[in-house]
C-alpha cells in the first residue's frame, strides 16, 4: 500500500476535483462537502475517464411522475455514457452491487516540513494535507 | 487490439459555428439559416462525450486534428466514415432543406475531405433532402466523382417508409454511382416527419430506444417493395439503427410470405436473402445483455460475419469504444467487422 501526499487541503475547495497519476493509476479525488474521496480515473463500463465527468446530484428513488431531486455535489457521471456513481462509494446508482468503480482510502494528515536545509528555523505545523493509500 | 485493422463507419464531423455552413449559402438561405438542431428529444444528461470538446474551443468533433488524436491515432483507425448531421430533412421548404445539404457538402469537402485529409483517412457522406428526391438526385450527381464521398446519407426520420417509390430517383442515382444509401437516426417525429411510434413518447430514453423501430420499417418496405429487384445494384447500409432486432425481423418476414408471396410476386427470394447481397448494418449502439454468449449467438444469427460493420458514433455520448464495445469475438469474425465488410462494402 503506498502513501502519496496529493495536495494541501486549502488547495482543493469544496466541491473541486483534483487527478494524479500515482504508481501508474489514474485517480479522481474529490472534496465533497468537507470529506475526500478517491476514485479510479476508468469507468466500469468502456474505461472512460471517469473522473473528469460531470460532479451533480440525481433523482432520487420515488413514485410514477413524481422527481425528488438530491444529493447535490455527491454523484460523478460518466463523460462518455452519462452513468451515475456515488463519489462516496465507488458504486453506481443502477446497479450498486455489480457495476462499482474502485475506491481508495483518503486521509487529511497533519503536514510534515516541506524541506530541510542546513540552516534550521522553528518549524510549525500550519495546515493539513491530502493523502491518499493505494 | 493493435493488431484489428478498424474502419469506423459512423464518425460525426461538426463545423466549428453556423457561419462556416453560412458560407456556402447564397440568400435567402443565407440569412434565413440558423443552424438549429433537431429541436427537442434532447439527451438531458449531455449529448456528446465531455471529454470530446476540443481543447483549442468549438463543439465536440469539430476540430479535425483533435478528433484525429482521440479516435482515428487513439484506436488506430484505417478510416472514418463521416456522418455530418445537417437535420435538413425535417424541414417542410425542399428548397431550403436542399440548399443546406449542398452546403453541408461543399463544407465538407473543403474541409475534413480536403484540407484535413492528406492520407484520406476521412471518407464522406453526401446529405441529401429526401423531401425533392429529384433534387437530390442532383446532389448525388453533383459529387459522384469526388474521390472521398463513399455512401449517400439521410436521416431516418422521413413521411413515408423508404420502399416507397417515390424516392426512387435518389436509388437511381445511388445505383448508378454506385453509391450505397446510408439511413442515420435523427429528425423522426420532427418537422414534417412521422414518428414511428404511436405517438410522441415522453423521454428521451423512450425515442432514443424506439429509433430502431423506423429502421425495421423501413427495411421491410425496401425489401418487400423490390426495390432490390428494381435496382439490383442498390445497396443500403443502416447506421445506428439496433442491431440484434435483424434476425427475429427475418423470421417474421419470411414466414409472412409463405402465405402472403401473392401481394409482392416481384420478390424472385425469400425476403431475408437480400440483405447479404444489399443491406450492411454497423454496430454502435451494440446491445449488451447479460451473457455475452446470448449476442455471440445472435450475431451468429444475423450473418453478421458478413453484414456488421464496427462504428463508434463519436464524438456522441453512447460512443462505443473499439476495445470494449465487443465481448470477445472469434479472430475472423473480430476482422470482418471491423475491417473487412466496410472495406468491401466501400471499396476502400
Amino acid at each position: 500500500m503506498g502513501r502519496h501526499v496529493v495536495c494541501r487541503v486549502k488547495d482543493m475547495m469544496e466541491g473541486s476535483r483534483k487527478i494524479v497519476v500515482l504508481e501508474g493509476r489514474s485517480i479522481g479525488i474529490f472534496h465533497v462537502k468537507g470529506e475526500f474521496y478517491a476514485l479510479k480515473n476508468s469507468c466500469p463500463h468502456q474505461a472512460a475517464p471517469l473522473c473528469v465527468g460531470t460532479v451533480t446530484g440525481m433523482t432520487l428513488p420515488s413514485g410514477p411522475g413524481e422527481y425528488l431531486y438530491g444529493r447535490d455535489g455527491e454523484i460523478v457521471r460518466c463523460p462518455w455514457h452519462g452513468w451515475e456513481f456515488d463519489l462516496l462509494s465507488g458504486k453506481s446508482i443502477y446497479d450498486p452491487h455489480r457495476c462499482l468503480v474502485k475506491t481508495y482510502d483518503v486521509e487529511v494528515e497533519k503536514a510534515e516540513a516541506e524541506s530541510v536545509s542546513v540552516e534550521t528555523f522553528a518549524v510549525q505545523v500550519e495546515e493539513e494535507q491530502v493523502v491518499v493509500y493505494i | 487490439m493493435s493488431s484489428t485493422r478498424i474502419i469506423d463507419c459512423d464518425v460525426h464531423p461538426y463545423p466549428k459555428n453556423r457561419d462556416e455552413i453560412r458560407f456556402y449559402l447564397k440568400e435567402p438561405w443565407k440569412t434565413r439559416y440558423t443552424g438549429s438542431g433537431r429541436g427537442f428529444y434532447g439527451n438531458p444528461v449531455h449529448g456528446s462525450r465531455l471529454d470530446a470538446n476540443p481543447p483549442g474551443g468549438g463543439p465536440a468533433g469539430s476540430d479535425p486534428i483533435f478528433l484525429r488524436e482521440q479516435l482515428i491515432d487513439e484506436y488506430g483507425e484505417k478510416h472514418a466514415v463521416l456522418l455530418p448531421r445537417a437535420f435538413c430533412n425535417l424541414l417542410p421548404d425542399p428548397d431550403f432543406a436542399a440548399a443546406i445539404a449542398a452546403a453541408y457538402n461543399d463544407w465538407l469537402a473543403d474541409t475534413w475531405l480536403g484540407k484535413f485529409n492528406e492520407d484520406g483517412v476521412f471518407k464522406g457522406s453526401i446529405t441529401i433532402a429526401h423531401q425533392d428526391p429529384s433534387a437530390a438526385a442532383k446532389e448525388i450527381e453533383r459529387w459522384a466523382g469526388h474521390p472521398h464521398f463513399v455512401q449517400v446519407m439521410t436521416d431516418s426520420g422521413a413521411r413515408a417508409p423508404f420502399g416507397q417509390r417515390q424516392y426512387y430517383p435518389i436509388y437511381e442515382a445511388c445505383s448508378k454511382y454506385g453509391l450505397p444509401l446510408a439511413i442515420h437516426p435523427g429528425t423522426d417525429g420532427m418537422g414534417i416527419n412521422v414518428q414511428p411510434t404511436p405517438g410522441y413518447p415522453t423521454h428521451y430514453i423512450e425515442w432514443h430506444t424506439c429509433l430502431s423501430l423506423g429502421f425495421q420499417a423501413h427495411l421491410v418496405s425496401f425489401i418487400t417493395e423490390g426495390v432490390f429487384e428494381r435496382f439490383p445494384d442498390f445497396r443500403v447500409v443502416l447506421v445506428e439503427g439496433g442491431v440484434s432486432w435483424l434476425p427475429a425481423l427475418l423470421w417474421r418476414l419470411d414466414a409472412e410470405y409463405k402465405a402472403l408471396r401473392y401481394e409482392v410476386p416481384w420478390l424472385k427470394r425469400k425476403p431475408s436473402e437480400y440483405v447479404r447481397d444489399h443491406v450492411r448494418i454497423t454496430s454502435q449502439p451494440l446491445e449488451r445483455p447479460e451473457h455475452d454468449r446470448h449476442l455471440l449467438q445472435v450475431l451468429e444469427m444475423m450473418d453478421a460475419e458478413h453484414i456488421l460493420m464496427f462504428s463508434s458514433d463519436y464524438p456522441h455520448w453512447d460512443f462505443d469504444s473499439p476495445r470494449l464495445a465487443f465481448p470477445k469475438l472469434p479472430e475472423p469474425l473480430k476482422q470482418r467487422i471491423f475491417y473487412e465488410n466496410a472495406k468491401a462494402f466501400y471499396r476502400l
